[in-house]
């Protein structure tokens, strides 16, 4: 149940238990109300009875005397004494009835005989009063038995309403203890149970907060795996745990892709560092012979010796061919780092493909002369202009056959160049019958700063650079490069090359 | 005279270093390899061996690790060529049983230094 639930169920809980602490209050009051309305008309109906007890009987001893009076003197009445007698009778008859209408509904069975009763004995005095002076009417007045009669009938009215009247007090004492106890008990219960809902949910609450708590320094301490298992709970509370898991799975894996960044970044310094190392060791390597050959025939010259003319001769082109070989190196780490910045553009015109491969392969003979390697040409016979980057070009065949020259010895390199008409494709195939790789070592060697084997730099040189150049070219030039090879059987590279302008994707 | 064994895979500074130091009236005697060199070193006992240390067959580490465990070879110093111009590749040549070491290029007036510093001991 989620938190906001729980409170409002608590509040109306105890709002349902006060209102039950009101009402039977405000019903106690009711109810003690009516038993004393109830209870003073009792009352009331006591006193009434003795003061009308009291009128009847004066009302009776003066009509006793009176009538005496008559027998025996004949006087007559006075009109004013009449008048007030028969006034006397009429307020005698008003209070019993008003004496009917207290406590009616108890009284009834006992009030009905007595009014008829009175109401004759009334309806008799109020006769001989009236015929007072008449001497010729004899009056049966001094018969006592109505009266007795209607004193009988309101002494026993009397008595009932006052055991009413103790009843009725006893009843007040039982309502005022009954509601006394009711309020006691919901005032008791509205207590224990807001500290039984208060206790639950402080219990709820804090101790879904201390596992945030425990969780928040779990993860502050650095252990990114910790989960808060709140999982049974619903609610904000929850949620909350919910979030916070969220967020340490989020925080956990960008920590995870920070740490595989830093390695790949850590990684990919270590290459550089490589690179670097190799680049520095093949600067020095034909720096060495330049810087080497040049002091010994300056030490030859300077000491006067005989010079032999085809030795200096030797001497100079080797010089030269160290020269270019820095020169090669020094343009292929900046035609990487050109790619790389994305600086490299490429330039395309029409040009001959065929020339193009004829003057590499010729420029290749020292070097293959050197390893002692025989080169082979095929060509189609059917070659067309094609619109590339001529410099890209001829920079893809010197790499792939100066490598190929690097790994054999006294073997032959084949160049083959082939259009396809249909395509409009230009292949060169540059196959060696050198030292082969295997397929392991082929899917690396176009990456940068790689090589078949790390000791393939150490006998053979290089950057790993030629190959990774080779591959960004063809692709620059909508083309592309693959390798095939047996160890110790020599290793096959095509390069596929788009042949006009519009399969050309620089100028798509 | 000196004996001088050069060892060294690229014909251009061997042939180089050959010819400088044969100026400086050693005698000198070559290897391609690192096993070559230890066959050499057998049979001819050079004075000082000039090592460079990337070599095809056997690397110049292991010829020098070899060298230092053979009795025979064991009393023939050995200098190291190399081109990687790190500490950690001198260190490494040190290790390996080299007495001292040149960084190609090579600084020749130094170099005939180390060589007469170790061949006079």
């Amino acid at each position: 149940m989620s938190l906001r639930k729980r409170l409002i169920f608590s509040m109306l809980t105890i709002l349902a238990l006060l209102s039950i602490n009101v009402g039977t209050h405000f019903w106690g009051s009711l109810a003690r109300n009516e038993s004393m309305i109830a209870y003073r008309d009792s009352v009331s109906a006591g006193q009434l009875s003795d003061e009308i007890g009291r009128m009847l009987e004066n009302q009776r001893q003066q009509v006793l005397v009176l009538a005496t009076l008559k027998e025996t003197t004949g006087d007559q009445l006075g009109g004013a004494e009449q008048q007030s007698a028969l006034s006397n009778i009429d307020d005698i008859s008003r209070k019993i009835l008003s004496l009917g209408s207290l406590s009616w509904e108890d009284t009834e069975p006992l009030y009905k005989p007595l009014k008829k009763s009175s109401d004759e004995l009334l309806a008799g005095w109020r006769s001989f009063y009236e015929a007072y002076n008449d001497t010729s009417t004899i009056s049966d007045i001094e018969d006592p038995l109505p009266y007795l009669e209607t004193n009988q009938l309101l002494d026993a009215l009397k008595q009932q309403q006052s055991a009413l009247a103790v009843d009725r007090a006893s009843i007040i004492d039982r309502t005022i203890a009954l509601t006394d106890r009711i309020t006691i008990f919901a005032f008791l219960a509205t207590l224990l149970l807001t500290f039984l809902l208060g206790l639950i949910l402080v219990r709820y609450t804090s101790r879904s907060l201390k596992q945030l708590q425990r969780g928040t320094e779990q993860i502050g301490a650095g252990d990114l795996s910790y989960r808060i298992s709140t999982m049974n709970e619903s609610g904000e509370l929850a949620e909350l745990a919910h979030a916070f898991n969220t967020m340490s799975e989020k925080l956990s894996s960008a920590i995870d892709e920070v740490q595989a960044a830093k390695e790949q970044a850590d990684q990919a310094n270590a290459a550089k560092s490589t690179f670097l190392a190799n680049v520095s060791h093949e600067l020095r390597t034909p720096l060495n012979a330049i810087i080497g050959y040049s002091e010994m025939m300056q030490e030859e010259v300077a000491e006067g010796d005989e010079i032999d003319r085809n030795q200096l001769q030797s001497d100079l082109t080797t010089v030269v061919f160290s020269g270019r070989q820095l020169l090669t190196l020094i343009n292929d780490v900046l035609d990487l780092s050109k790619i790389e910045t994305g600086k490299m553009t490429v330039v395309c015109d029409w040009f001959n493909p065929l020339m193009s491969l004829e003057s590499v392969a010729n420029s290749m003979a020292p070097l293959l002369q050197a390893q002692n390697n025989r080169l082979s040409t095929d060509y189609s016979e059917q070659f067309p202009t094609m619109y590339s980057d001529i410099t890209k070009f001829r920079q893809i065949i010197t790499n792939l056959l100066s490598n190929a020259n690097k790994f054999t010895e006294n073997g032959v390199i084949t160049l083959a160049g082939h259009y396809d008409d249909k395509d409009q494709i230009v292949t060169i195939t540059v196959s060696d019958t050198g030292i082969g790789m295997t397929d392991e070592q082929i899917k690396r060697i176009f990456e940068a700063f790689e090589q078949a084997e790390t000791s393939t730099s150490i006998k053979y040189g290089g950057t790993g650079l030629g190959l990774s150049l080779c591959r960004e070219f063809a692709e620059m030039l909508g083309g592309s490069i693959t390798a095939s090879s047996k160890p110790g059987r020599g290793s096959t590279f095509t390069v596929r090359l788009p042949a006009n302008r519009e399969s050309n994707p620089v100028n798509a | 005279m000196t004996t001088l064994l050069i060892v060294e895979d690229n014909e251009l500074n061997r042939d180089m270093l050959t010819r400088r130091l044969e100026r400086k009236n050693y005698t000198i005697l070559t290897a391609g390899d690192g096993q070559e060199a230890l066959e050499v070193m057998r049979q001819s006992q050079p004075d000082l061996v000039l090592m460079d240390m990337n070599l095809p067959v056997l690397d110049g580490w292991e010829a020098c690790r070899i060298a230092k465990q053979d009795p025979q070879l064991q009393h023939i110093p050995l200098l190291a060529l190399t081109a990687h111009a790190l500490d950690q590749e001198l260190a490494r040549a040190l290790d390996a049983g080299c007495s001292d070491f040149a960084t190609k290029p090579i600084d020749f007036p130094l170099l005939i230094q180390k060589i007469e510093g170790l061949t006079q001991s």
